[in-house]
């Protein structure tokens, strides 16, 4: 497994679209650096490759299929308040195929 | 002022005509105001909410907080974050219904760490929360608005949510009762998701009594949120007798027991000698209470357990905070330039941190070593937990290391010191969805400290009980913050 390196934050930050400075870029590996000794230790425990993973927080949850009830849908204009760019009924994007504009 | 009375009281006082909603409500406005000045405890006050009629509900007319990551329908719900700074939903979220149909009242929403992601408060687009206590020191987070506004009194109750102790350590930090049901007792419909798997709505209040009359209605199986289970069989309220003669309670030697640790500070001492000093009242009341040992490794293991299930779920959760169909639109060229600038503006660096660990998580690569043994230690230690809870009624633990710490000394960073597993143990309550209670048992250099009870899944009765029980042989019931008078 490869070493987390600043570049490596850099670029799951960019995917994630997100700026950080070069103070948390540090920040992150330094706060890793602790999470990465601790889950080696884990690695440690005799085992702990033959345990379930729990994936959910209750043992007996039942999942249910639930009827086809037909529910309204939530008004266009009133989603749209909380949107700060659109024309009509649409949301004003730059052009994502083919160009910038 | 009549609001600073539990809900039982208020109750009374509506009946019999003594105040009226109204009143009751004027009331928790003006000093929603004055807390906001010395505490900066909310994100908004509701100016003119709509009133309620006095009914034999007993919390109709009642005001209450919400914390800001509950959506309301009309009023801004922030989440404590710049991403969602003028957010307003189209509708609101189940436990806020479902207390809005019972009578109580929204007066505000309450500040928090950003999106719960956080335990100290500090982290809110709004500023800091300061501590009722001592306004030098911190509340707690996430829902530190949610406990600074009850420990002054403004309102008998407020919404929190719990992820990882964000309802119990503030509690303990202000003084306070707070409460998270078992997993699924209460819909998270409406509720900012942080991590699905972990997070718990709940509430906060000064009366154990309180908590559950507030449970009682805010719970209920909602097709809205699949995780919910039918608890109608379960009546909070009612199942408190205080009798607890007899019960088996025990606590984790590793994290409660002094000789446990190299280091034995002065607040360290301190805080965990009043703990047994407050089993010892338990033991009066006719309780067992036994010390049990846990590996050493696992319970060091749980902080970066926690960060890994809770990074890797809220990645993947807030991947929707983009600014394009909601929240402030960034500026750029392109698509990706216009999601980054909201994101890099919006978000705190706490969050970014923690975004770019739960993405580095869930690579491909590296999910087994992290994310997949992080969930395989959650399996190790809850499985041990439904094991003692087999012989016992419930675990009981002291919160945090001692009183809540300056605002100067805010920490977010994940470290590895000594006592770092007795700061987030409360953790063990999420990986299981166990229900947990904090109640104030003392003060230490003028500050409240707090104890926690945590039981089995669905024994959200018994645990109330224990803690009410207790909560009647110490003098901190319904304690009100004496606001800066310790400046």
């Amino acid at each position: 497994m490869k070493k987390f390196t600043s570049e490596m934050v850099e670029d799951y930050a960019n995917k994630l679209l997100i700026g950080l400075s070069e103070e948390e870029n540090a920040m992150v590996l330094k706060e890793f650096d602790i999470i990465d000794h601790n889950m080696e230790l884990i690695t440690k425990i005799p085992g702990i490759e033959k345990i379930e993973p729990m994936t959910h927080t209750l043992d007996d949850f039942v999942y249910e299929l639930r009827d086809d009830v037909a529910t309204e849908s939530p008004d266009i204009e009133e989603l749209l308040q909380n949107c700060d760019s659109y024309e009509g009924r649409e949301i004003v994007m730059p052009k994502v195929v083919g160009g910038d504009n | 002022m009549a609001i600073i009375n539990n809900i039982e009281k208020l109750h009374e006082m509506l009946v019999n005509k003594e105040i009226t909603p109204l009143e009751l409500v004027n009331e928790s406005l003006e000093k929603s105001k004055s807390v906001q000045d010395k505490c900066n405890a909310f994100v908004t006050i509701i100016e003119n909410p709509k009133i309620t009629n006095v009914t034999e509900n007993m919390l109709s007319g009642i005001p209450f907080g919400i914390k800001d990551n509950y959506s309301t329908k009309g009023i801004l719900s922030t989440g404590s974050s710049n991403t969602l700074k003028d957010y307003i939903p189209i509708f609101s979220a189940t436990a806020v219904l479902n207390l809005e149909k019972a009578g109580a009242i929204g007066v505000n929403k309450t500040a928090m760490d950003e999106f719960g992601m956080g335990g100290t408060g500090t982290t809110c687009h709004t500023g800091p929360v300061r501590n009722p206590w001592d306004l030098k020191r911190m509340a707690g987070g996430s829902s530190a608005g949610s406990a600074a506004a009850v420990a002054s009194g403004v309102y008998p109750f407020a919404l929190g949510s719990d992820t990882g102790d964000s309802i119990r350590k503030p509690a303990a930090y202000c003084g306070i009762v707070g409460y998270k049901p078992t997993y699924g007792m209460i819909s998270r419909y409406g509720l900012f998701p942080f991590a699905s798997s972990l997070d718990h709505c709940g509430c906060l209040t000064r009366s154990v009594k309180d908590a559950a009359i507030v449970v009682d209605a805010m719970k209920g199986i909602d097709p809205k949120d699949q995780t919910t289970w039918d608890s109608q069989n379960i009546h909070l309220y009612d199942a408190l007798n205080g009798n607890i003669k007899g019960k088996k309670l025990f606590y984790i030697k590793e994290i409660a027991n002094i000789e446990s640790y190299q280091n034995k500070s002065e607040m360290l001492k301190k805080h965990l000698a009043n703990f047994h000093q407050t089993l010892d009242i338990l033991k009066r009341l006719g309780v067992t209470i036994d010390e049990v040992s846990i590996d050493k490794s696992i319970l060091a293991s749980l902080p970066s357990v926690y960060v890994c299930i809770s990074c890797a779920e809220a990645t993947s959760n807030m991947s929707n905070l983009t600014g394009i169909i909601f929240g402030p639109r960034g500026e750029g060229n392109n698509y990706e330039e216009i999601i980054k600038d909201h994101r890099t503006k919006g978000f705190s660096p706490l969050i970014k941190r923690r975004f770019v660990i739960g993405s580095y998580i869930l690579q491909k690569e590296n999910q087994e070593r992290y994310f997949v043994n992080a969930q395989r230690v959650r399996r190790l230690i809850v499985d041990q937990m439904k094991d003692l809870f087999k012989n016992y009624d419930a675990l009981i633990m002291p919160v945090g290391s001692g009183i809540a710490p300056y605002l100067e000394d805010d920490n977010n960073m994940i470290d590895n010191e000594e006592t770092r597993i007795l700061e987030e143990h409360l953790q063990i309550g999420n990986f299981g969805g166990f229900p947990s209670i904090t109640i104030p048992n003392g003060f230490i250099d003028n500050m409240p400290v707090g104890i926690n009870i945590t039981g089995n899944c669905y024994d959200d009765e018994n645990v109330l009980n224990i803690a009410y029980a207790l909560e009647k042989e110490m003098p901190y019931q319904g304690q009100i913050a004496k606001e800066g008078e310790n400046e």
